[in-house]
């Protein structure tokens, strides 16, 4: 075994890729239960690829099949009510588990330097997942997969001069219909394997900058572990707990996740009277609808996406340690949530009465709360400078900063 | 502090699909507790198929599936009369005379269950709501406008034994209904316990790992 590791390791660097970024790949010892939720990502990115191929074996992208196909898929297919629900819930757990992911890095300030390109590349897969998503829920081919693919390709019609031409181009005829299935489905496949990558490069900045932490300022060597087996097992407890909550909805509440219109199968001609998208996309829908012009809500939805990418430029304060240190900042952060949810809920709504007003003043906050960013955090940073940072923070920042430098020393 | 953001977060993502669920529900539906035994369930389907497959079908239910809800082979030979064991459940009138008659070919119904909310007591509240209105036409709160005629003559059995009867039938087609559009329900139910058993003596097991190996560094 040991000859045939060295003579891998003459051709491959495998024993010192495995000792240097698995086994003992320094990781700071204070990284709390919120640090876990990125090994979660991966855990579900493997579950829906996996779930994922052993339903296309089943499954017909044609769109006279498509819908009978799933439903042989749930009825007849060997365990494949299964694999079906594992996927569909899955959707909903990758972006639970996303959300939380990025709420962690928001509230403590982890986009900053040096992690930029880890927010940036986090962004490019945000945006993938939401691609892929989107396409995977067009393919059981129901009336809230066809009509959602129906006004969402619609959007494209805002594009200046060309608008009807790129919506016919994206679905490969007038209307949604076998052309759009199965561009989606071949899509939807591809999707995937275009995240893997991704997710390597973000995992490659990972292991140059290294994990943030709670405190905010890189630690010294004395402060980091071993990621095995302090956060094997860390990650291995966090996904035990994770899998509970997943299976119950996969097991005992399936649907909760589908809407109820979707069991009946396309119906070209008959528009269902409320086309709700999922619920991931629910806030960003609101935005949407809340901007009365087509061009202006398009432009605002699509900003309210990629806005994440401007925090690096828009959070201007050297305070360490995000909101746990900030509390202007952390005040931003509440607010930035529960408008979020505000907004999920006016998208879930009927836009009629007050809910048009609740959903503009909540789109309002939402960009204001950006726009807010870079006044305030230097107006925070002035404050808390003045007033001194609190005593944890200081006697964190000179220990640890007098421990490297005794470290480089020692090295000259 | 982060107590507040934990519940803030998992009850905040919570809301998203409960508000979908919330975003239609305009009548309000029986509130019955149903009895999903077998017995329950083949009477719903001897019912089914003397009213509900005049006009509908129920194409992914195969007769062969009756057997797994307790039904014997000769009873299975019945119910099919001349039809396959293998085919699907197809109702006695032509799609093309179901569009004349009604001005539409009565949906299938093997998924109504799971296409409407509240599923099984959608089926039940609808199937309840007719009644005769004071010009003497039979109408239906729950789906004003529907083009089914009152299929079991609810609107008209008025006396109270009839009428309970007739609920009883009711009760049963629902959760007749309900198993036809999830078949492997109970199989799902039944894995799906110890499956979650399993993950909890798995996790606490790992919670323990965890901790042991986390001591080292006090």
């Amino acid at each position: 075994m040991s000859k045939l590791m060295s003579w891998v390791d003459a051709r491959f660097p495998l024993s010192k890729f495995i000792k240097e970024d698995l086994t003992d790949y320094p990781t700071p010892r204070n990284l709390s239960y919120w640090w876990n939720f990125g090994f979660l990502a991966g855990f579900v990115l493997v579950l829906q690829i996996i779930s994922g191929i052993f339903l296309a074996m089943h499954y017909k992208a044609d769109a006279s099949l498509a819908f009978d196909s799933v439903e042989h898929i749930m009825r007849e297919v060997n365990y494949g009510w299964l694999i079906r629900y594992v996927h569909s819930t899955g959707a909903s757990a990758f972006f639970a588990v996303i959300f939380i992911h990025m709420a962690r890095t928001l509230y403590y300030g982890s986009y900053r330097a040096p992690r930029e390109l880890m927010w940036w590349t986090g962004q490019g897969l945000l945006l993938l997942l939401m691609a892929t998503a989107f396409m995977g829920y067009l393919l059981p081919w129901g009336q809230m997969s066809y009509w959602g693919a129906q006004v969402i390709t619609n959007l494209f019609r805002a594009t200046p001069f060309i608008g009807d031409e790129v919506v016919v181009w994206l679905r490969g005829g007038f209307s949604i219909g076998d052309a759009t299935l199965t561009r989606f489905f071949a899509l939807h496949y591809l999707f995937p394997f275009l995240i893997v990558a991704v997710v390597l490069i973000h995992l490659v900045a990972l292991h140059s900058v290294k994990s943030s932490n709670p405190s905010g300022i890189n630690l010294a060597e004395k402060d980091n572990i071993p990621f095995h087996p302090y956060f094997t097992a860390k990650d291995f407890y966090g996904l035990g707990v994770f899998l509970i909550i997943f299976c119950y909805f996969v097991f005992f509440m399936p649907q909760f996740f589908i809407e109820a219109d979707n069991n009946i199968p396309a119906n070209p001609l008959k528009t269902p009277t409320h086309i709700v998208p999922e619920w991931y996309f629910l806030p960003f829908y609101a935005i949407l609808r809340s901007i009365p012009d087509l061009l202006g809500g398009v432009i605002a939805m699509g900003l309210s996406v990629m806005i994440f990418a401007a925090m690096p430029f828009l959070d201007r304060s050297s305070i360490p340690g995000g909101a746990r240190y900030r509390p202007f900042y952390r005040v931003l952060f509440y607010v930035f949530v529960i408008d979020v949810i505000v907004l999920g809920y006016v998208g879930a709504k009927p836009p009629t009465g007050v809910l048009v007003v609740v959903g503009q003043v909540s789109t309002f906050i939402y960009f204001g709360l950006f726009a807010l960013l870079p006044f305030l955090s230097i107006k925070e940073d002035k404050w808390l400078r003045k007033r001194g940072l609190p005593a944890e923070v200081d006697v964190l920042i000179k220990s640890e900063s007098e421990e490297i430098e005794k470290k480089a020393k020692k090295n000259t | 502090m982060r107590y507040i953001l934990t519940s803030l977060l998992f009850s905040g993502l919570l809301c998203f699909p409960l508000a979908n669920a919330w975003a239609s529900s305009d009548a309000p539906l029986a509130d019955i507790d149903f009895d999903r035994s077998s017995e329950s369930i083949k009477r719903g389907a001897y019912a089914a198929k003397n009213t509900c497959m005049i006009c509908h079908n129920l194409k992914y239910i195969k007769y062969l599936n009756l057997l797994e809800i307790d039904f014997t082979q000769s009873e299975v030979d019945t119910f099919r009369g001349k039809a396959a064991f293998d085919s699907p459940i197809k109702s006695s009138t032509s799609p093309e005379v179901a569009q004349k008659l009604f001005g539409m070919v009565p949906p299938d119904l093997s998924l109504m269950a799971k296409a409407r909310r509240g599923g099984a007591r959608y089926i039940y509240t609808l199937l309840t709501s007719y009644q005769v209105n004071n010009e003497g036409v039979v109408e239906n709160h729950l789906f004003p406008g529907i083009k089914m005629p009152d299929p079991l003559t609810y609107a008209y059995r008025t006396d109270e034994a009839r009428q309970k009867e007739l609920k009883q039938t009711i009760q049963d087609v629902a959760v007749f209904l309900e198993w036809a559009a999830d078949p492997r329900a109970g199989e799902r139910r039944h894995l799906g316990m110890y499956v979650i058993g399993y993950l909890i003596v798995l996790t606490f097991l790992f919670y323990l790992l965890k901790r042991k190996i986390w001591s080292r560094l006090d």
